[in-house]
């Protein structure tokens, strides 16, 4: 599958679930996969979609929170993979679009195309429940399956590169500020009210 | 041989009083020697505030971040030598989102430092600030740290910037409080 395929697959799956979307490709095939106000897509701070939606994670309970990763970016962060095993919010589903290349730069081949084994190392920090999915069934079972009853999970999903020919929107705060209302939290600042 | 005493230095409940006024209930930190007493502090005092351990200062920003969107107020702490760790979160997530957060930075490289490997980043650090247009406050004596804290955190989430309050190793050494306690 390539990672458009399956970013339309997990957009089907999840529902009204807030979306962190990792700079880049990972961000614009959500983009393609279907706009939608619960999508945060970042454009820079290359590394930190996972702490993005480890914090958002902690704040909402309530919420399953989705993170669109990708290799690259994750390798740039790994101890978050300890944070997040420290702290097992169950509300959290990270996933890794793993294509083994830093795709948005022009294809060089990250350290997963030499064997990196990311859900291992999710495993070996703590994660227990993170699995490799080559196929949109295996993706497809990975997401039913329980997460709430075991903590975060991590997915790596292996994918080719989809090749985006779409961008999101470009004004940061208007993302910012369209996901905070869509998660039912709007910024103060938007609402206005009582002097 | 010194002294220990159980109560807090004043600094340092200032510091955990002024994040509890101010309405914060998450702290992300990276531990520090000085910032071990905020810490204790806040676990013995405040146990409404939530400590966020992460593994390094940018991972700490990303993890703010996201409370933020969740409808909290964070704020991180850690080491100045961490907000040199931090620059790309700074300024590709905070600033161009108008994320808020309060930083409470315990400075190293400034007087009384003797780790000559600390003294570059610390002396750049106002400089770096200034660069990136980020406000900071420099409490002058201990018993400043309280309402500067709570006062730089009210101001970060009422206009959402995202600020520092970066604490004097004068003051988080003790010095400060040994001269207080002589004059």
């Amino acid at each position: 599958m390539n990672r458009l395929e399956a970013t339309r697959l997990l957009v089907s799956l999840v529902g009204d679930s807030p979306i962190v979307a990792s700079l880049g490709h990972p961000a614009y095939d959500l983009f393609a996969a279907g706009d939608r106000p619960a999508n945060f897509y970042t454009w820079g701070s290359m590394g930190l979609a996972s702490s993005i939606g480890l914090g958002l994670a902690i704040g909402r309970p309530d919420l399953r929170v989705v993170v669109l990763d990708g290799d690259g970016s994750l390798l740039m962060n790994l101890g978050s993979l300890a944070t997040i095993a420290a702290l097992q919010p169950r509300n959290l589903v990270l996933i890794v679009w793993d294509n083994e290349e830093y795709g948005t730069t022009g294809g060089q081949p990250t350290p997963t195309a030499g064997g990196a084994d990311l859900a291992g190392a999710a495993r070996a920090l703590g994660v227990s429940q993170s699995v490799i999915v080559r196929t949109d069934r295996e993706l497809r079972d990975a997401l039913a399956q329980p997460s709430r009853e075991r903590g975060a999970s991590v997915i790596v999903a292996k994918v080719s590169e989809s090749r985006p020919t779409m961008k999101p929107p470009l004004d940061c705060v208007f993302i910012k500020q369209r996901f905070m209302r869509a998660i039912g939290g709007p910024e103060l600042a938007t609402e206005g009210g009582g002097a | 041989m010194s002294v220990v005493s159980s109560a807090p230095p004043l600094w340092a409940s200032g510091a955990c009083a002024g994040v509890h006024a101010a309405g914060c209930r998450h702290v992300v930190y990276v531990p520090d020697n000085p910032l071990s007493h905020v810490l204790r502090e806040f676990a013995e005092r405040f146990s409404d505030v939530r400590l966020i351990l992460a593994t390094r200062e940018e991972e700490a920003f990303g993890i703010a971040a996201g409370l933020y969107l969740a409808g909290a107020t964070p704020a991180l702490m850690f080491q100045s030598s961490g907000v040199g760790n931090s620059l790309n979160a700074i300024t590709s997530l905070f600033l161009p989102y108008q994320i808020p957060a309060l930083m409470i930075v315990s400075m190293r490289g400034d007087e009384s430092e003797w780790n000559a490997a600390q003294v570059p980043m610390g002396r750049a650090l106002p400089a770096i600030l200034d660069a990136m247009a980020v406000p900071y406050v420099i409490p002058a004596r201990s018993q400043d740290v309280g309402d500067l804290v709570r006062l730089a955190a009210v101001t970060a989430f009422s206009t959402r910037t995202l600020r520092a309050c970066l604490l004097p190793r004068r003051i988080t050494s003790g010095a400060d409080a040994a001269f207080a306690g002589r004059s």
